[in-house]
Formats: C-alpha cells, structure tokens, sequence
C-alpha cells in the first residue's frame, strides 16, 4: 500500500465516550446498605431538627384575642348604613397568665376574608402606588373613579378594603390605673417597600400633591391623612396601609400591626398582668377579627407545624426503615433456612 | 441471478412513496396502456436547432395531433421553454425568503397540540378569562414554535447549501454561439441541450446516449448512487448514432425524440426517436444515462438531455424521510387525552366551586369582593363559566406543551446515538446504520415479531461455488469445502489482528439529503496483490468491492480433481483436433459435455471483464483480420442482420476481428489465419492468466500450470503486454454468474475478454477462443434462467446456451426417446442429476442448471426475423422480447448443474439466538425453494434438529384447510405439554398427540412452521387467516418459501393487523419492499443488492447482525428512556398543576394563582426541562453488555413494561400525593403568618424543583457528569433567574410585584426548613416503594442492573465467599455479600426472586436446550419423564449436597460456572430448588458429549466467567433493594 489509510475519510464513528454513550456514571445502587443509611440518617435529622423546632415553638408565647363577638355591637352598628360613620370602640379586657418576654409584636387575625381572590390581587396600580403617576389608575378596575370620573388615591380593591381598626393595647398596671403600651408604627414592613415600592409624590404637603384624588369608597379618611402625626409614616409610605397591600394568601391569615416598644415597663416584654384591647371598630366585615399578641422563634415563626412534621416526618422514615430492615432480615433467615 | 421469485417485477414499484400515489400511477398506467396513442409524450429537439429549421413545423403539427404533448418550440427554446421544462437546477428547499413564515407556521399548525396552545393563549386576550398578560401566555407557544421553525430554517438552509454545491458543478455543454462544449455549471443545463461526459464523471441529468468514444457505441455506467448496484451496467448508443463514421457533431442533430413523460421507473425507458427523413428508432433503458451514475470505463460519451432537475429519474425516485407514529406516542396521547379530560374536570369544578363561593357572598357584599365595573356584584354562573375558561388557561401546563417538543429533541438525539455507535458501523463497506425514520426509535424497543428476507439478509449474497454436475456425474469439490472451512477459522481468528480498515477510495458526499448520494471517487490504482495474509485479502476485498462482488473466497476455488483431468483432457484433444471438421466429434458425449459445460459458465453471462492495473478500461484485445475475412463479414452482415444495430456500413467494421464465417472453409481458412497469427500468443496468456492465479493460491495450482507454458511465455512479450496483468477482474451483475466464472476460470476456462458483440475464452492449450455473441437473453425473474446465442468457433455451429433454475430448464429439455440408447442415456442423466440437485438444495446450496441447444442456421434465421421484430417493436417490446425468448429456450440438451453455496453472514445464528431469547418470534419470508430455505434455517438455527417441523403444504383450499385444522388440533393437543422425545420427523399429516395429558408444567419447544408459496397464499385467505394465525402463534418459527413479494407483506400485515403485534421487517432486495412498508419498523440491509429496500426502509443497516445490538441495545433504551420521561412528563405536570388546583380551595376558585406567572409559564420550559432531556438522551436502565448477555430483558420492552396504563395512573396518584405533600407542608408551616401570597409562592415553586429534581434523581439509573450538571444547572437557573427577577423592576410583572422576594426568603429559615422537609416527604414513599420492590419483587431489569454493577468486581478470592452473616449497614459486610460466588445460593435464589413470568416459561428464558439432553438428564437423575421432575429429583438430593457444599465453597465456585453455561439456564430456571453440584457436573458431562458440531460452541455468546457472575449476582437480589 502506498500511502496510508485515510481514516478521516472513513464514516467510521469517533470512538469517544460520550459518543459510544460509554460516559462515565454510576448507577444508582438502591442497595440494602445505601438505602438503609440514607433513610436512618434523614429520619435522624428529620428528628433532630423536629424536636428543635418544637422546643423553639414551645418558648414562644402567643395570645390571640377574637374581638368579632366580643364588639359585637359595633357590628351590628356598622350593618345600619345609617349609622355608618358613627365611632364606635370596644374594650376588650385580657389576663397575660405568663410574661412574655423579648419583642413582642401585635398582630390583627381576620378570618375569611379572602385576600388571594384572582381580581382582587389584580386590582392595585404600582405606578401610582410609587407617585410614578398618581393619577394612573390603570389595572385598579372596578375601583378606578368615582361616580364623578374623579381617580381614586389610592385606586384599587386592595386598598379600599383596607383595614382601618385602631387597636391599642393599654396595660393595667394596677386595677385603676392604665396605662397605653407604647407600640411601634415602624418596621413593620419590608425595607423594600417602604423605600422602593412605595413612595410619596416629593412635596412638602401631601394633601396638595393629592389634590384631585377621591378616597377610596370604603375609606373614612383620604390617603394623606392616614397618619397625622408623622410624615413619614404618612400617605403611601404608612406602614399599615403598606402591609395591607402585600395580599395575605390564605383566607385567613394575621398581619403585623405593631410591635412593641421596649421601654419602662416593657423592657423585657410584655410582664403578666391584665391588659385591655380598646378597638376602634370600623371595619365592616363578616369574617371574624382577633388581636394577637405574640412572640417570635429564631426560625421566624410562631407554629409548632414545621417541628411537628419534622419529627413525625423522621419517625415515619425511621418506620420504613426498620420495615424495610425486616424484610431485608426475613429473606436472609429465608436463605440461610434453604440452604442448610 | 437466481434472485428470489418475483425481485424484478416490484422493482417498479416506487419505494417510499406513499401507497396512494403509487396507486394513482398505476391507473395512470393502466390508462395509458388503453390508450396507446394518446399517451403523454415528451417531445425533445435539439436547443442547437436556429428558429425555423426543419422539423419545427414537422413537430408543430405532431403536437396538434397528440393532446398533452408538449412541443419545444425552435426559437430561443432555453426562454420559451423555461415555463414547460425544468432546468436542470436542484431546489429541494421547501421555503424562500419570502415564503418561509406562513408557510412555515400553517404546516405547524397542522399538528393540534400547537393549535391549541395556541388557543389557549388567545383565549388570554380576553380580558374577561385572562389568567395572564396576554404577552406573557403567548410567550411559551411562541418559544415552541420558534424552535421548531429555526430547526425548519436551519434543515431548509443546509437543504439550499448542498443544493447549491450540486448546482454549481461543472461540465461540459455544446454551445451554439462558440460551436464546441464549453464548461457550465449543472443547473445550466436544460432538456435539449447537448453533454459531453468524460471517464468517472457523475451525469447530471437524464441524458440520452447519442456518442460514446467506444467503437461499439457502448458505454459502460455505475449506478451505485442510484440504486447501491456496483457492477458496471452497460449502456448503448441510439440506434442509427453509432455507426456515424466521424465524432457525432450536435449541429447536425435534427431528429426529434419523443419519450414518455418524466416518471420516477429506473427499470423503463419508452420513446422513439423520429429522424429528419421520417425514420423511427426506437428507444430503451439501455440508451439512457440516468442522473446521479458515474460514467466507466469510457473515455468520453455524448448525449442529448431529456429529462432535467426534478424531472430526471433519479429525483423523482428520492422521497424524503418517512414519519411514522410509534406505539409509545400513540399511547402518549391516549395518556394526553386522559390529561384533558383531568383538566376539563378540575377546571368544572373549580368553576362550579366559584359559582357557589360567588353565590354565599353574594348578599353580604364583601369587602373583598370586586364587583363588576358597574357596581354589581357578578351573577355566580356567569363568574362560574368565566372561572371555568380561566382554570383552563391557568392548568394548561397539564397538557405538556414541552412534552412534544422534548420527545422530538430526544429522539434525534437518540438516532444521533445511533448513528455513532461504532459497534453499527461496517468496516468491510465503511457504513454505518442509517436512521431514515427519526421518530421511531422507541418502536425498536418493543417489536414482538421479525420478518426476515434469506438472501442477502442472512446469508451474505456471496456466492461461492461448491459442487456441480456434469453429465450425471457428481464432482463433489471436497478440497474446496476444506479451504472455504478454513477461510471461515481464519476469519474468525484474523478478525481482532486486522488493523482497523478504512475505504481507500476518496468519497466526498455533496448532497447528502437526497437518498441519491453524488459520490465521486477517484480511482483506486493499487494493485490488488496476493498474500497469503488474510488481513490483506480482505482489505483486498474491500477494495474491489465496489467494482466486483468478489471476495478471495468466492475467487479461489480449488477444482476437484477427477474434473480437472477431464476438462484438460478436452482441452488437449480438441487442440489436437481443432483443424479437423468437426473438432468436437472427437471427444466422448461425456467430454464433449464437460467442455460444453465449462464454456456455458463462461460465456453464459453478463460479466465484464476489467483488469486492475487499469481499472477502468476494458481489456480490449481486438485481432486485426485483413481482406479475407472482409468478404465473410460482408456475407455474415446480410446473414445476421441483426448486428446491423452494431455496425452497418461503418468503417470500423474492418477493424472488427471475427471469427465467424459462414462455411467450413472459411473457417478453416481464419483457423489458419488466426493460428498463424496468434497461434503463438494465446497459449501465452493462458499461461499468464494461470500463473497469475498460481501465486495467488497454490490451490489452484493446475497440473500443466507452469511447467508446460513457462518457456513461451518469454516468447510472446508482445501480445502479453495487453493481457499481462496478474489478473482480470470481472463484474458481474449478480454474484452468482461471478461465482461461476471464477469457478470455470479454477477449471482453466478463463473468460479473457468480452465485448458485445464477442466473448472470448482462454484454454490453457486451445489458447483463445472467440465466441461471436449473437444474442443475450437476459435473467429476468419469470423465465428464471438466461440465455446466450453464440457461434461456435470450433464447430462453427450456433449455440444456445442457457443456465437457470432447474426447476424451469428441467421442463424445457429436448424430450428423450425411450427406444433409443442415447435417449435413454440421457433420461438417466436427468434422473440422476436431478437427484443431486435435490440433495444439494437439501444442503442449502442454490441450484443452477446448464444447458444447450444447437440450432440450425434455418431454425436460428427464423428465430432471429421474429426477434427482431420484437426489438424493434415500439410497444409491448417486453412482452415481445420475452415470447421470442420463450421460443429459442425449448428442445435444451442437460449439460450438467451447479451448486452454489450462499453463506450465511457472520453472526446470524448468534444473533437469531439472541433475538429467541428476547422473545421475539421470527419468520423467515423468503422467495427461495422449501429445501433451500429449511436448510438455511437449519444453519442459522431458525430452526432446531431437536424440534417439531410442521411442513404445509396444499394444493388446493380444501386441503390447506383442512391440514390447518389438524395442525392446530395437534398443536393444540401438545399445547402445554412437552413432547420430549427428539421428533426430527417433519410432520405432514395425521398427527396424534404423542403424549397423553400430564401435570407437567413445563413446555418443551413448540414446532416450527414450513409453508410454501402456493399453500400459503390459500392460507392468506379470509376465512382461514385466522387459523393461519392461531397457528402460527403457537410456533416458535416460521417460515415462508416461495413467497412473492406480496405475499410477504399480506403476512406481515396479517400479524400486525390481527394479533395487534409490533413487526419489524428486514430485506435488502426490492422484492422486499412491499413488506418493510408495512411493517412498524421496516430494517433494509444496505448491501449489494441495489438500494430499493434501504430507500423504503426506517432503518438501514449494513449486516444482519447489527440488527442485534440495534434491537436489543439501543431499542430498549430508546423504549426505556422514552417510556421513563414521558412518565415523567406526565408526572411532572400533574404535580404541578395540582399544586395549583390545591390552592383553589384556599382562594375561593377565583383561578388565582399563588406562583408568579412568570415561573409559571417558564418553569416547564426552562428550570425543569434540562434534566429530564440529559435524562431522556443519556440514562441507561441496564448496561449494553448486560442487554446483549441477558436477551431476555428485551421482554420488558415487548411487554410495555415501563409504560402502562397501570404504570401512568401510579404515577399520576403519586404525583396528586406528592403535590399534596408540596402544597400542605408549606402551607402549615405559614399558616397563621403574615405570608403574602407570592412570597409564599415561591417557596412551593422551589420546592416543587427540587422534587422533580430528586424524583428523577431516584427514576435516573446512571448518573453521569452530565446528569449532575444538569440538575445543578436547573437549580441554579432557577435561583438565579428568581434573583435577577426579583431585582429587576419594583412596579412590573403585576400581579406579583414580586421585588425583592426571593432576596427575603433566602434570609428566612422557615423556608429553608421547608424546602428540605417536602421534598423529602414528598418522595418517601416512592423511594420506600422502589426499595421494597427491589428485594421483594425485582424485576428482570433490576436484576440485570445489578449484576451490572457487580462485573468490575467479580474477581474475588473465594475467602471472602462466607463473610455474610453480618447484620446489614455494616458496608462492608455488604460489599462481601455481593461477591459471594455460592452456587446453591445464587440458584435458589434465581429462582425465589426471579419474575413468575420467567419462571413459567423456561423455554422463553433459554430456548436452545435441546430435547435430547432433557431426555439424557431424565434417564441420568430419574426414571420420571419431563424436566419439572428433575427439579423434584435435585430437591430431594438438594440439603445434603448443598451442606457439603457450603463447607467447600472455594471448589463450588468453579461449578457454578459449569452450572451456568447458557443452555443450562433452563433448568435452573425450571428447578424451583437449587440444583446439586455433583449432578450438575453430571450434567455437565452429558452435555459436552452431546455436543453436535462446532456451532454450539458459538452458542457461548459470553465467556463463562462473566455468566458465572451474572447468576452468582442474581443470587444476592434480596442485598439489593
């Protein structure tokens, strides 16, 4: 032969790995020993974490007081259309059995009311809530205008529904005297929405910037009139409307209303005692409400679910795993039986 | 040339083509056939004509005359006509710039699915059910349909670019302007205009032959582009061109060709071509050069184009890929349809959930509640049909809108696989497997029945001579079968050591789209040298494989020696006795007829001889005569005015050397002449040609070889120069006339030369003979045989000599005289030969009889007048030429009979083995005799000595039925039980059950089924087919002789349709189109024997034996792979959805979705999709080598195993489980907390990643580097997209507004906690399920993986055989546990854990136990009949020996691979206990004394050790889970 073969020419496939599909892997071994250790060490952690979890949730303290029944009379206030923008306040007297110390953060509760419905999340403008352009009301449908093509500030089905009790929690520190537990109106929102997702127009008067707006029907008070007292705390930027905003996603769920100042008595938490609720009622809602007074684990949370499950989530892994060593022992007796 | 019956008559059928277009061609044909004159006709002029010459009017006219014709107007023809004819361009792409979008877009929308996607992201524009920006929904079906199309664009452009390569190649066109050829490029080139083709150049159109540079106006083409045929096909000049004195000039062309309109029919050309003065020619195949050949062998050709681009032949013949539906998409989308109906279930009741949630706020007036834009609250129903078309669009990820487009990614991934797996690839052809279908891979997994062509498919269709018969006298060839035996060891053993081989032929494939590869190589100028090296002959071989069918073992035959004497004792006396009158009259009828004998397999064929030095010219030895013979040829001309064709009046004709002469004197005169001339040379290059032979193989060393001629070899140096290569190669059109020729040349009968018109001989003393070669009838399949007409240069007689199936030629003798002696000599010949043919077709060799005919010069002028009127018949010159030939092969005198042995290719028992232990049942369809067939599936194990043969065979319908019924009663009868006893008897009629009714569980092997042509046709019929069936079903193999190529695909169809089988299909001829058609999958084995089945075919691969790895390899994993991510889809859907559908309770029905819509749409097409595809493409569910030694785990395939209905409900409870788990853990863990919905979204979308992601951790068998990668890849995607996301912008993406979410979750441990804790539960049960099932009820596949992964280790020291004991979760304990090599153990174990379903069948499990070794093993262990009491037998022998055992486990080890042997698998698999040592030696022992030849031993496809593992493995099943 005169010249060598020309093994380019030739169709023959490249004898690579990856081609001859001969790639390096191993198969997955669903062998006695790799099953049973995985499974005895997930169930271990599962435990471990569980029974964490659990004492965490133990060492918290929650209080949850229902006002629905107890202000009933508001409620029924609020029925009579007449008598709708009538004031009315409760009061609602508790026992704290426990103190419960570290921060301390107060919570309203409602019962079935139904954040997460696919029109209501909908209907909320972010362009105006950021002061982009306060007069877009665009996506706020059927909360956009009011009957005189006047835009609603805030426009929108979240916003109008907001919830507009006031609760304040006044400690009995002895039986006559009482005294307001000083509750913080900040932090309680999301850093980022506080400072980027909602703004207030730039202005030194919030009720100019405003102008030409409606309140939302259900509101008794225009937007820029949430929080008098404080500027910041004002218009978008108050902290109560800010939070009523971001939509709860269960029917029922709680939302952070105050927390509580450390100060005087309230160093160290809230210490046992009586204390009294004194709600304005204003919201009319067919759902329930409660208060909730509550402390919080380092894990973020105040149920006992998550270690609940984790432990039954490794006691059930455990199960398996002895199960899974029976059989694995029974056919080896089975064996050794035969061949003897 | 003994191709199976019918191969030629479907030839024109178009293959590939869908049925109803060839339907409509045939009406067409039909029709034209009723209208002769009025058919469609083409009418071709010269584009050289100037507007106005003659002929134009002539044509106008004819034009007017004939409707449909189009007339090729004179005048700037190449403008006028642009409009009527294609040019010659190639545009095979489906769109332009312009056209591509919409056209693009409606074929898409012709698949639903895309439609409705579609819709549904439609529906989104109404605002009253949006569930999603617009846009947004829109996103993912535009993602689809842009892949999609960007893979249209991209196949379009490749398309374009290799049309334009083609395009632009060059080549010579005669220009009007500059009067000479000038170079254009192909898509230059229109009908009319004139080409002139060099040596080896590709044709670009369908050209006309109007000149060729050889004296006999032939031309010699290569037409393995178009039909994969390596022989050298022959074409002619026009009648009435070739014998133009001067080179043909185009501007004197003024005739006018009419042919038939373009059609795709390789095989038939019609047309006339019509000359200025009103002459008619006619015009045939053989003047056409079809596209797409190379020119031979011819230094330069001309022609006139009639057919151009899409018009030529070849093009029309070249379909596109088929698409087909595999029965896993089929059921996919039974499963999708399920899939709706859940969607359009949950979707009601979400709705009518609404409708009652809407209903209870309704008086209240909520505050939440969003009233209608006029203040009203909506009316329940109306918001419940709202919610219902809103659910729809929000659950649409139910119906997997990636699925489609995953599997179609997957799959040609998988053929890409395919392609590349160097095990398909064919070193001796340099081809791989051809995937021509992409879209049934899947199906390969899964084919329950193969229906296989015999020749070329399992032998080789190299043909090598074996036997023959002269004149009733058997030459049995023994030294030559000893040589073919050790070409078959050398084979075998030279196999590893030969380098790996590759072409030396340059190819360069431009085009490869069109099933018409363009190849252009160059010529090969290595000399084909002889050593004794095999490697070397065979890459020899290989070389010479594209001009010859040649191999050395068909070339060197060793002549038998008493034959030899024979044949040069004639040799010697006639070249004493050639001067005198009658030369043969000197020999005995006996030698005269080995002489005979030896000429007719010559001459009596098409073979063209090259020599390899000059690879491409004919050796062309031409003797000058000078005046004498002039007169004579004048005289011979007006005598046979046949060969007026050839050479009328031209001078050349003097040139012409002849021997033929039209009186004794004159032949005696050229006798002399010749002598005198050439008297000297010939022996010469006889001697040449023999000693060339001699160094080849000292086999074929004649007697007088080289010591009688050697000394005047030196004295002809001259005349050698022209013959002096070392040898001729010939051509041969099928293997079987080259097998012949090399055969006679063994015998020093050397075909020297042939020209068309001459054929010469070389003896080794006769030296040269020149046969005048009157006439060629050639094979066609329904004549079965060939004929030439020769003049005789000896005797000077006309001679017909014809070779064909005996069963055809034995009718056709000259009827003998009983009175007279030689009469009845001659009856005996017949009989006797007869007699040896029937046994060599018992011995599967192809018979072939030869026989001659003398004609008198009255008879042969009165054959010839009709002839030629056939010839030159217009119409129905076929059916003319074949009655003509009908009437000169009568009155044949027997010569004698060939036998050619077929091989069977390498691998084709093994592989048919294999194929038995996968489950797959085979037939064998096969147009061959039943002897030849049974004999053949005998050698490749189709069919077992040890087994039952049920021969059909009925003449009418009456007795085909009623054979059928006592077939079935019989069979029935057996039915369960075993025939133990060897019945090698082919049972015919009259059965009875052998064996009464017994407990016997255990079956033995169910009988073959033989049935012939005739009876099965009457089986075929309605009311028997399912008769037919039924017992074909109960028969291990079947097989079908004489079957037509219809009859092969009504079979095929029959078991398909009936007994709702997968077929798979495998033939490599035309005859075997039909059936690869109908099969599911159809296979075409791309051999020699044209490219018609490769072009019908999904797949085509080079051997039979590739089928193996094909099927058992990669058709499982396709299947498994396939099956296992549909599942997955569907499963990963589900779960998803459900997720969603769980939080409806939560949210009133309102459709709200608690993930972002972003993560909604994209989650399935990009965070999830990456995995499942690396999946899909790459995991192996059982290793190749495991598959290949464990067939048996290709059941699982044919069982749909890994898909079921059962398989997809568990799977889709699993996912409703897991999506319950993914939903409710979450949502406790934040009930009661200050979560917004999206925040508390996302935490579910991560964790729903993360359980797809470990799910198919747990589904995927092999991890590779690119499984981690892509599960990493995917999460990190996820996060990573979700942070940028979340960063992007704080007032977009309503409804989510999810700035900065994903930034908090990741500094809240709760979700943390969470995403480890759901996914974990999630897949608990699963994962607990799998590892149960692993010990408790393994499946053969688990077993199979796990002797996988043992193999690496299975070199063990028997010390470590008793580590067991150890409690588990000491991973050492296990490690030694899974190498314990303890015989007693791995069987019982084999057997407690092996699948009922293996246990029931033993003979499914191993189906090559022969019956005898039972019936040994009974008489060995007990006296009780039947295997399963053998089982009892070794239980009750069983504690005690395995006690024994169990104290010298060391020794055990070794018999467990005694033990193991495969043919030993079913006994262990039917001793339900484990088998003893010392009887398993025992057994071991009878059955080494019971082996029967050295196939067996082939039998051992896997070396012991490794089967000795495998069972050692099976047996540690319960350490496995």
């Amino acid at each position: 032969m005169e010249k060598p073969f020309e093994y380019d020419k030739s169709r023959q496939p490249a004898n690579s790995a990856f081609k001859q599909q001969k790639l390096p892997g191993h198969y997955l071994r669903l062998t006695a020993t790799a099953v049973l250790s995985i499974f005895f060490t997930t169930g271990l952690f599962c435990l471990c974490v569980g029974i964490i979890l659990i004492l965490s949730a133990k060492s918290t303290k929650k209080i949850e007081v229902n006002y629905t029944k107890l202000c009933a009379d508001c409620h029924e206030l609020r029925d009579d259309a007449s008598k709708f923008r009538k004031a009315c306040t409760c009061s609602i007297p508790f026992n704290l059995p426990e103190k419960m110390k570290g921060n301390v953060y107060m919570y309203y509760k409602l019962y079935g009311f139904y954040q997460n419905l696919y029109r209501y999340v909908l209907s909320r403008s972010n362009a105006q809530l950021m002061s982009k352009n306060i007069m877009d009301v665009h996506g706020c449908d059927p909360f956009k205008m009011s009957e005189d093509k006047i835009p609603f500030i805030p426009c929108g089905a979240i916003a109008n529904s907001m919830f507009n009790d006031t609760i304040i929690l006044s400690y009995n520190l002895h039986s006559s005297e009482h005294i307001q537990v000083p509750m913080l109106k900040y932090g309680l929102t999301w850093w980022t929405d506080k400072y980027v997702k909602f703004q207030n127009p730039v202005s030194s008067n919030l009720a100019d910037q405003f102008e030409g707006s409606a309140k939302p029907p259900s509101w008794s008070v225009p937007i820029y009139e949430l929080d008098r007292d404080d500027p910041g705390n004002n218009g978008f930027l108050n902290e109560d409307f800010i939070v009523w905003m971001r939509t709860a996603a269960f029917p029922t769920f709680k939302k952070l209303y105050r927390r509580l100042s450390r100060e005087h008595y309230f160093k160290e938490g809230l210490p046992a005692g009586n204390y009294s609720f004194n709600i304005s009622y204003i919201t009319r809602f067919q759902g329930e409400k409660s208060v909730v007074l509550s402390t919080l684990t380092w894990s973020g949370g105040d149920s006992l679910f998550l270690g609940l499950v984790y432990t039954v989530t490794g006691a059930l892994t455990w199960l398996s795993a002895f199960a899974i060593m029976a059989v694995y022992l029974m056919l080896k007796n089975r064996k050794e039986n035969l061949s003897l | 040339m003994e191709r199976e019956a019918g191969s030629s008559e479907d030839s024109s059928g178009s293959p590939g083509k869908p049925r109803r277009r060839r339907r409509r061609r045939r009406r067409r044909r039909r029709r034209r056939r009723w209208d002769g004159r009025t058919r469609a006709v083409r009418t071709v002029r010269s584009n050289l004509l100037p507007p106005g010459a003659p002929g134009a009017p002539d044509a106008a006219g004819r034009a007017e005359g004939l409707p449909g014709q189009r007339p090729r107007r004179p005048p700037r023809p190449r403008r006028a006509c642009a409009q009527h004819l294609a040019d010659n361009r190639l545009n095979t792409t489906k769109y332009t710039l312009l056209s591509f979008l919409p056209k693009n877009l409606f074929e898409q929308f012709h698949r639903l699915a895309n439609v409705y996607f579609v819709f549904i992201a439609l529906l989104n524009f109404v605002p009253a059910v949006n569930a999603f920006q617009p846009g947004l929904a829109l996103a993912p079906v535009l993602f689809i349909l842009a892949v999609t199309a960007i893979k249209d664009l991209w196949e379009d452009y490749s398309r374009h670019r290799s049309d334009h390569e083609i395009n632009h190649l060059g080549c010579l066109v005669f220009s009007r302007e500059e009067k000479k050829y000038v170079n254009r490029f192909w898509k230059e080139i229109h009908v009319g205009d004139f080409v002139r083709l060099r040596c080896n150049e590709i044709i670009p159109a369908d050209i006309l032959l109007l000149s060729s540079s050889d004296p006999d106006g032939l031309c010699h083409i290569e037409t393995a582009n178009l039909d994969g045929e390596t022989n050298l096909k022959r074409r002619q000049v026009v009648r009435g061109f070739s014998e133009l004195v001067s080179e043909f000039n185009p501007l004197t062309f003024t005739s006018v060709i009419e042919c038939e309109k373009p059609n795709n029919d390789l095989t038939r050309f019609r047309g006339c071509i019509i000359h200025e003065n009103g002459k008619k020619a006619g015009l045939h195949k053989e003047n056409l050069l079809l596209r797409g050949c190379t020119i031979r062998n011819t230094e330069a050709v001309a022609g006139i184009v009639v057919y151009a681009g899409h018009e030529t032949k070849a093009l029309l013949n070249n379909s596109g890929p088929r698409y087909k539906r595999s029965q896993l998409e089929r059921q996919m989308n039974c499963d999708v349809l399920w899939c709706v109906l859940l969607l359009v279930c949950m979707s009601l009741f979400s709705a009518v959930g609404h409708g009652l949630w809407v209903r209870r706020y309704q008086e209240k007036k909520a505050l939440f509640e969003v009233p209608e834009s006029d203040g009203s609250s909506p009316a329940p129903v109306t918001a419940a049909v709202y919610s219902f078309l809103t659910m729809i669009i929000v659950l649409q990820v139910l119906i997997p809108i990636s699925l489609y487009v995953s599997i179609e990614i997957v799959k040609v991934c998988q053929v890409y696989f395919i392609n590349q797996d160097i095990d398909l690839y064919d070193e001796e052809t340099d081809s791989q497997l051809q995937c021509r279908a992409l879209n049934i891979t899947e199906d390969l997994g899964q084919i329950q029945y193969i229906f296989s062509d015999k020749t070329g498919t399992l032998t080789e269709n190299k043909m090598v001579f074996r036997r023959c018969i002269v004149s009733g006298v058997e030459y049995s060839h023994d030294a030559n079968a000893q040589r073919l035996a050790r070409y078959q060891e050398a084979d075998s053993e030279e196999e590893e050591t030969v380098p790996r081989a590759s072409t030396l032929s340059q190819r360069g494939s431009i085009g490869s789209h069109q099933s018409v590869r363009i190849m252009h190589r160059t010529q090969s100028t290595k000399s084909h040298r002889r050593t004794n090296s095999r490697a070397e002959a065979k890459r020899a071989s290989m070389l010479s494989r594209h001009t010859a069918f040649s191999s050395p073992m068909e070339k060197d035959i060793t002549p038998d020696p008493k034959l030899l004497e024979k044949v040069s004792e004639c040799d010697r006396r006639l070249s004493i006795a050639r001067h005198q009158e009658r030369p043969l009259a000197h020999l005995s009828p006996e030698l005269s007829d080995v002489f005979d004998f030896f000429i007719a397999l010559t001459i009596c064929n098409t073979v063209v001889v090259t020599s390899p030095d000059q690879p491409r010219q004919k050796v062309r030895v031409r003797f000058e005569l000078k005046s004498p013979v002039k007169t004579i040829e004048g005289f011979l001309r007006r005598f046979t005015p046949s060969r007026l064709a050839s050479g009328c009046s031209s001078g050349s004709l003097a040139t012409k050397f002849s021997q033929k002469s039209g009186s004794s004197f004159l032949s005696n005169l050229s006798h002399d002449s010749i002598f005198d001339r050439l008297g000297q040379p010939a022996p010469a290059l006889a001697s040449n040609g023999y000693s060339s032979q001699a160094s080849g193989t000292d086999g074929a060393e004649g007697p007088e070889g080289a010591d009688g001629w050697s000394p005047e070899r030196a004295q002809a140096p001259d005349r050698a120069a022209a013959a002096a290569d070392p040898e001729l190669r010939y051509e041969a059109e099928s293997p079987d006339e080259a097998a012949l020729v090399y055969a006679a040349r063994a015998y020093s009968c050397r075909l020297a030369d042939r020209l068309h018109d001459q054929v010469s001989v070389e003896l080794p003393h006769l030296g040269r003979l020149t046969f005048e070669l009157l006439h060629t009838l050639g094979f066609d399949s329904i004549r079965k045989r060939m004929s030439v007409v020769i003049r005789h240069p000896l005797t000077d007689e006309i001679n017909v000599y014809t070779k064909g199936a005996d069963s055809m030629l034995m009718d056709l003798l000259r009827p003998c005289s009983p009175d007279d002696a030689r009469g009845r000599h001659q009856k005996k010949i017949r009989s006797k030969t007869q007699n040896y043919l029937n046994q060599y077709a018992g011995e599967g060799l192809r018979t072939l009889c030869i026989a001659k005919r003398v004609l008198s010069k009255e008879e042969y002028a009165c054959w010839l007048q009709s002839h030629l009127e056939a010839e030159s018949a217009v119409d129905n010159r076929e059916e003319l030429l074949f009655q003509s030939a009908i009437r000169l092969e009568t009155n044949l005198h027997l010569l004698g009979a060939t036998g050619i042995e077929d091989r069977l290719q390498d691998g084709v028992p093994e592989t048919i083995a294999k194929f038995r232990q996968a489950g797959l049942q085979i037939w064998v369809l096969t147009g061959d005799k039943q002897e030849t067939a049974i004999n053949i599936a005998y050698a490749c194990k189709l069919l077992d000595h040890g087994e039952e043969v049920i021969t059909l065979n009925a003449d009418s319908q009456e007795a085909c039925a009623a054979l059928l019924d006592q077939c079935l009663q019989y069979v029935q009868s057996r039915g369960p039980y075993s025939a133990p006893e060897n019945t090698e008897s082919n049972v015919s009629v009259g059965f009875s059950p052998l064996y009464p009714a017994s407990t016997s569980s255990a079956s033995g092997p169910s009988p073959s089924l033989v049935i012939d042509g005739r009876s099965l046709a009457y089986a075929l019929e309605k009311n028997l087919e399912d008769r037919f069936l039924f017992l074909a079903k109960q028969c291990r193999s079947v097989l079908c002789c004489r079957s037509t190529p219809l009859q092969k695909s009504m079979v095929v169809k029959l078991v398909r349709s009936k007994l709702k089988a997968m077929t798979l299909a495998i033939g490599d001829g035309a005859n075997d189109v039909s059936m690869i058609q109908v099969a599911d999958v159809g296979v075409g084995i791309s051999g020699q024997e044209g490219m018609q089945a490769v072009m019908a075919s999904d797949f085509a691969v080079p051997r039979f034996r590739y089928l193996e790895k094909l099927l058992i390899v990669h058709g499982h994993w396709c299947y498994s792979r396939l099956a296992n991510m549909v599942l997955y889809f569907f499963y990963k859907n589900t779960m998803f959805v459900c997720l969603l559908f769980w939080f409806q309770f939560y949210c009133g029905f309102s459709a709200s979705s608690m993930i972002d819509q972003w993560y909604l749409i994209f989650f399935n097409l990009l965070f999830s999709s990456l995995p499942q595809l690396v999946t899909g493409v790459l995991d192996k569910d059982v290793p190749a080598d495991v598959l290949l030694r464990e067939p048996q785990l290709y059941r699982s395939g044919q069982n749909m195993e890994e898909y079921q209905p059962r398989a997809f409900w568990l799977n889709m409870v699993d996912a409703a489980f897991q999506s319950l788990v993914c939903f409710f853990i979450p949502y406790l863990a934040y009930y009661d907390s200050d979560v917004d919905m999206f925040t508390w979204g996302t935490p579910i979308t991560a964790i729903a990643l993360f359980t797809f992601v470990l799910h198919l951790g747990i589904e995927t068998k092999t991890w590779t580097w690119l499984n981690w990668i892509a599960c990493g890849f995917s999460i990190l995607l996820f996060f990573s997209v979700a942070l940028v996301y979340n960063a992007s912008c704080a007032t977009c993406y309503p409804p989510s507004n999810p700035y900065w979410s994903m930034q908090t979750l990741l500094g809240d441990p709760v979700f943390y906690l969470t995403c480890f804790l759901a996914p974990i539960t999630a897949l608990l049960p699963r994962l607990f399920f799998r590892a149960l099932q692993g010990s408790l009820f393994p499946t053969q596949l688990q077993l199979g993986r796990q002797s996988a992964k043992k193999s690496p280790k299975k070199l063990n020291t028997p010390q470590e055989i008793f580590a067991q004991g150890h409690l588990p979760g000491d991973p050492r304990t296990e490690h030694s546990q899974g190498r314990t090599l303890n015989p007693s153990r791995s069987l019982s174990n084999n057997c407690a854990s092996c699948s009922p379903e293996a246990r029931g069948e033993p003979s499914a499990v191993d189906t090559s136990v022969p019956l005898r070794e039972n019936t040994l093993v009974e008489g060995l262990g007990t006296q009780a009949p039947g295997p399963s009491l053998l089982g009892e037998a070794t239980s009750q022998d069983c504690p005690g020996d395995s006690k024994r055992k169990s104290t010298s486990a060391g020794r055990a080890a070794p018999l467990a691979s005694l033990f193991n042997l495969p043919n030993f698998s079913s006994l262990n698999w039917a001793s339900s206990l484990s088998l003893v040592s010392g009887l398993g030696s025992v057994l071991q022992f009878s059955r080494s004394s019971l082996q029967m030849d050295k196939q067996d031993d082939e039998f051992l496809a896997s070396p012991p050790p490794s089967d000795q593992d495998l069972h050692g493995l099976q047996g540690q099943v319960s350490d496995y889970f």
